[in-house]
Formats: structure tokens, C-alpha cells, sequence
């Protein structure tokens, strides 16, 4: 009924630089990531030739994520970083690895059952606007790469806000405005041409990532985002940039 | 925290130091027992100018992990300028040299001697990841660097200090974030190089294709 409601309504919202119906877009996003699911990590690692390994491992850092904690990693693809969480909260903690994509779920399972971390480990299919966990009951949220798909972001980190517990922290790892303008040029190419005719060369599937880099395009700057988290509730927020600004990571407390 | 240089290149040689190190810890399962004993010992060692601070945590399977943020507690601190850190790696006796030094250690010096001894005598392979990460030149000398500071005492050449104070104000600042742009640039030149020729040939074929056969 609300499908309906919403497409009378006319509400749009951006898909890479097409503007699509809100609904749609959650399809569009999904479809997306159906085709890409399998050679993501091989993607993941020639778009960014490994550097998104360090951004991941700060990230991380930041979490000071201990032993016993509960942490759920939303738009969590294959596992990255709930792998590297599993060991880091151990047998008395558990870490959530939540997507909004079955593929990406099961590719993520597979992957995770072969490197051994998976007692702690459960796999929740969700959308990051609607997160069904009880209020106040996860000390650490990480969402990496994952925001800038998100079709209401507010709505989104509204709803990360609520199930943190009191003093619990929110890491958003995401592509951002490179400080440099001739890095930003430079990466604008990037993104733009090779971007899409690398996935055109790996997976047969160039719109795929042309989204990916419009979309990123699309993400707000650092300090957009940092006030969004802001009127999202959480406190003492701040970012690192990372790389020349073409990544940051945020980070927000709930009060 | 450690604002002025990207996290990602302090990470990117954190990762690379930590790495050499556990390595020579798998190969040395005597030395991996003796740093599992200082398991939970959490080292900071910050240096004012220039700016930074590093975390050594001994992990409980005889790890090390190196890190720029850390909240746990720091079981012994080492605080210092560029100087004072110069002064203990070419020291003829560490032990020594730290108690008398202008380096403030805040906490129990004794995991600190216990970690350096251990490292020093496991002599990792510095070069390799290293030079991985920051290329030849600055990976070369940062080499140099942690050799020396490890085997304070033993190696204490006279141009060290002057060697080294060039490479952390020059090379350490800029260098790395250097070489890291520098890579990536050459990345995009490559890929853009091989999709222009591919595009080409693509054009070619579908040219041929197009063209009736005669
Ligand atoms: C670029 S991948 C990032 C994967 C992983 N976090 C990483 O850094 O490698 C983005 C992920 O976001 C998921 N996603 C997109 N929209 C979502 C939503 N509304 N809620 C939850 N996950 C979503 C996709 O299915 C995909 O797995």
C-alpha cells in the first residue's frame, strides 16, 4: 500500500545521477549488488588496489571494540570487517553482519566459514532504515561503504542511533570530497571511465559500476555528514580523512 | 591523536612493521612464548615533535600489534622529542640511557626493555614489507631505521643520527604520503593507458564486424 502511496506521491531520489522513484531505487540498489555479489572482493581490492584494507583496519582501531562487547556491521557485503570483529569481541561477545542483500549474505557466510570465525557470528538479511534490533542494545555499529546506497540516510542513521546502548559508537566509513582539487580530478576519471570498464572487463555488468561511482559522487562531504549524524542524536562526532579525503570515517556516540 | 598525518600511511607502516615482526615470531616460536608472557602489556610511545604516537600491544597468542589509537590502558609510556628517541638507539647501553635520558617513561620500564630485547633478537626481515609499502627509497631507510633501533647499542654509527633525523623530518612527512599518491597516479595512468588501447580494439572489432564480408 505505502509502495503505492509513494509512487503517487512522486517522492524521487537519486540513483547515481538518474533520479529514480524512492522504490524503485531500492530495487535498482539491490539489483545492483545481486550481479556484483561474487567478484565484489576482487573488485573491491583492483578499484582501491588494496588501500581500502588499511581504511578498513583504522576503522577498526577506532571501534576499541573489546572482548564481551555486541557489534553488528550493517551493509556488512561479504564479512570484511565481522571477520575481524568475531576475534576481536570472542566467545563472550557476538558481532551481527547484517545486509540488505541475500547474495551478498551468503557470499559473506561462505567466506567466513572458511576463515573459521563463525561460533559469535549471525547473519541478519535487513535495510539499514529499518534495523530490527531492540533499543539500546548494540555497543558498536560500523557501516562501511554501506551509507551511500542507503536511499534515506537520516531515516537510516536515526534508526542506528536507537538501538545503540547509552556511550555505544557509530563508525561510517565512506567515500568522501577529496581535500585536494587535483586529486578530485583525477579521481573523477578514475571513477568515471575506469571504474565501469573495469566492471564491464570482470563482471560483463559497466552500469553496475557506474553507479558505484556516481553514487559516490552523490555521498555528502564530511561535514554534511558529520551534522547529519548530529541531528540524528548521537554526540562528540568527528571524522578522519583518510587518503587525501577520498574516504573518511566518522564517528558518532550515542549520548 | 595523531592529527596531522593521514591514518591511512601510519597505518599502511604500522601494518607493514607489525607484520615483519610477527613473521620473525612464527619462525621463532621461543621468542612468540617469551612475548606471550607480556601479553596484555600495552606500550604508547609518543613523540611530540613531530607529532605522533604509536601503540605496541602484546597480544595473548605471542603477537604484536601496532596501532596509532588505542584506548585500553598503557601499562608504560615512553614520552619524548625526536632527540631523545635518537639518543637511546645509539645508545651503548639502552637500559641505561633510558633511566637517564630526557625520555619520560610513565609506568613500569620493565615490559619496555623486555619487548625491545626480544625484538632485537629476533632480527626481523624490516626490508621486504617495507619497501612493499613505501617504496624503495623511503622503505630502505625506515629499514635501516627499526634495525638500529632495535639493536641499539650494537650498531651505533656516527652519521646514524644525523641519517635518521633526515629521514623522519624529510622523507617520514613527506615521502610516504608521496609515494602513496604517486602509486595510485601511476595505477590510473596504467588502467587508463590499457582501457583507451582496449576501447580501440573494441571500436576495431566492431568495425570489422560491421563491414560486410566481401
Ligand atoms: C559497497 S558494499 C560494502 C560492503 C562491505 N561493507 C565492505 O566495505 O566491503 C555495499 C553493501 O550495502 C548493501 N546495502 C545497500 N543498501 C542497503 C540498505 N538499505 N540496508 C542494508 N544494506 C544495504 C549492499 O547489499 C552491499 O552489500
Amino acid at each position: 500500500m505505502t509502495d503505492k502511496t509513494n509512487a503517487a506521491s512522486g517522492e524521487t531520489t537519486d540513483f547515481g545521477f538518474e533520479t529514480v522513484n524512492k522504490n524503485e531505487k531500492e530495487g535498482l540498489v539491490r539489483g545492483v549488488f545481486d550481479s556484483v555479489a561474487n567478484r565484489y572482493d576482487l573488485m573491491n581490492d583492483l578499484m582501491s588496489a588494496g588501500i581500502h584494507r588499511l581504511w578498513k583496519r583504522f576503522t577498526i582501531e577506532l571501534s576499541a571494540v573489546r572482548p564481551g562487547q555486541t557489534v553488528l556491521d550493517i551493509a556488512g557485503g561479504t564479512g570484511d570487517l565481522a571477520a575481524k570483529f568475531s576475534r576481536l569481541v570472542g566467545d563472550n561477545g557476538q558481532v551481527l553482519l547484517a545486509d540488505i542483500n541475500d547474495s551478498m549474505l551468503k557470499v559473506g557466510r561462505d567466506r567466513l566459514l572458511d576463515s573459521g570465525a563463525v561460533g559469535n557470528l549471525h547473519m541478519v538479511q535487513c535495510d539499514a532504515q529499518m534495523l530490527p534490533f531492540p533499543d539500546a542494545s548494540i555497543d558498536c555499529i560500523t557501516i562501511a561503504f554501506g551509507l551511500r546506497n542507503v536511499t534515506d540516510k537520516d531515516m537510516a542513521l536515526r534508526s542506528m542511533e536507537r538501538i545503540l546502548k547509552p556511550g555505544g559508537r557509530l563508525l561510517v566509513l565512506e567515500f568522501s570530497k577529496p581535500v585536494n582539487p587535483i586529486f578530485e580530478k583525477i579521481y573523477d576519471t578514475y571513477s568515471f571511465r575506469v571504474l565501469p570498464l573495469m566492471g564491464q572487463l570482470f563482471n560483463n555488468d559497466a552500469d553496475s559500476y557506474r553507479y558505484l561511482a556516481e553514487s559516490i559522487r552523490k555521498h555528502p562531504d564530511q561535514d554534511t555528514l558529520l551534522g547529519m549524524m548530529e541531528d540524528a542524536g548521537l554526540v562528540n562526532c568527528e571524522y578522519h580523512n583518510m587518503t587525501g579525503g577520498i574516504v573518511a570515517v566518522h564517528r558518532g556516540i550515542k549520548a | 591523536m595523531n592529527t596531522h598525518h593521514d591514518p591511512a600511511i601510519i597505518t599502511a607502516v604500522l601494518m607493514a612493521a607489525e607484520g615483519a615482526i610477527n613473521r620473525g615470531l612464527e619462525l621463532d616460536p621461543a621468542s612468540a612464548r617469551d612475548l606471550a608472557d607480556l601479553s596484555g602489556t600495552v606500550l604508547a610511545i609518543e613523540c611530540w615533535a613531530p607529532a605522533l604516537e604509536v601503540f605496541a600491544i602484546v597480544e595473548p597468542e605471542g603477537r604484536l600489534h601496532l596501532t596509532p589509537y588505542c584506548e585500553q590502558a598503557c601499562s608504560v609510556r615512553v614520552r619524548g622529542g625526536l632527540n631523545d628517541y635518537l639518543a637511546l638507539t645509539t645508545a651503548e647501553d639502552p637500559a641505561v640511557t633510558l633511566i637517564n635520558s630526557d625520555l619520560e617513561i610513565i609506568g613500569n620500564s620493565a615490559p619496555l626493555i623486555a619487548l625491545q630485547t626480544l625484538v632485537a633478537k629476533m632480527q626481523p626481515d624490516w626490508e621486504a614489507p617495507l619497501v612493499g609499502v613505501l617504496g624503495d627509497v623511503a622503505g630502505h631507510q625506515l629499514a635501516n631505521l627499526l634495525r638500529q633501533i632495535f639493536q641499539w647499542g650494537e650498531a651505533s654509527s656516527k652519521s646514524f643520527r644525523r641519517q635518521l633525523s633526515e629521514f623522519i623530518l624529510e622523507e617520514g612527512r613527506l615521502s610516504p604520503p608521496a609515494a602513496e599518491l604517486e602509486y595510485f597516479y601511476q595505477e590510473i595512468d596504467s588502467l587508463v593507458l590499457k582501457v583507451d588501447r582496449l576501447e580501440s580494439r573494441l571500436k576495431r572489432l566492431a568495425q570489422r564486424l560491421k563491414t560486410p564480408a566481401r
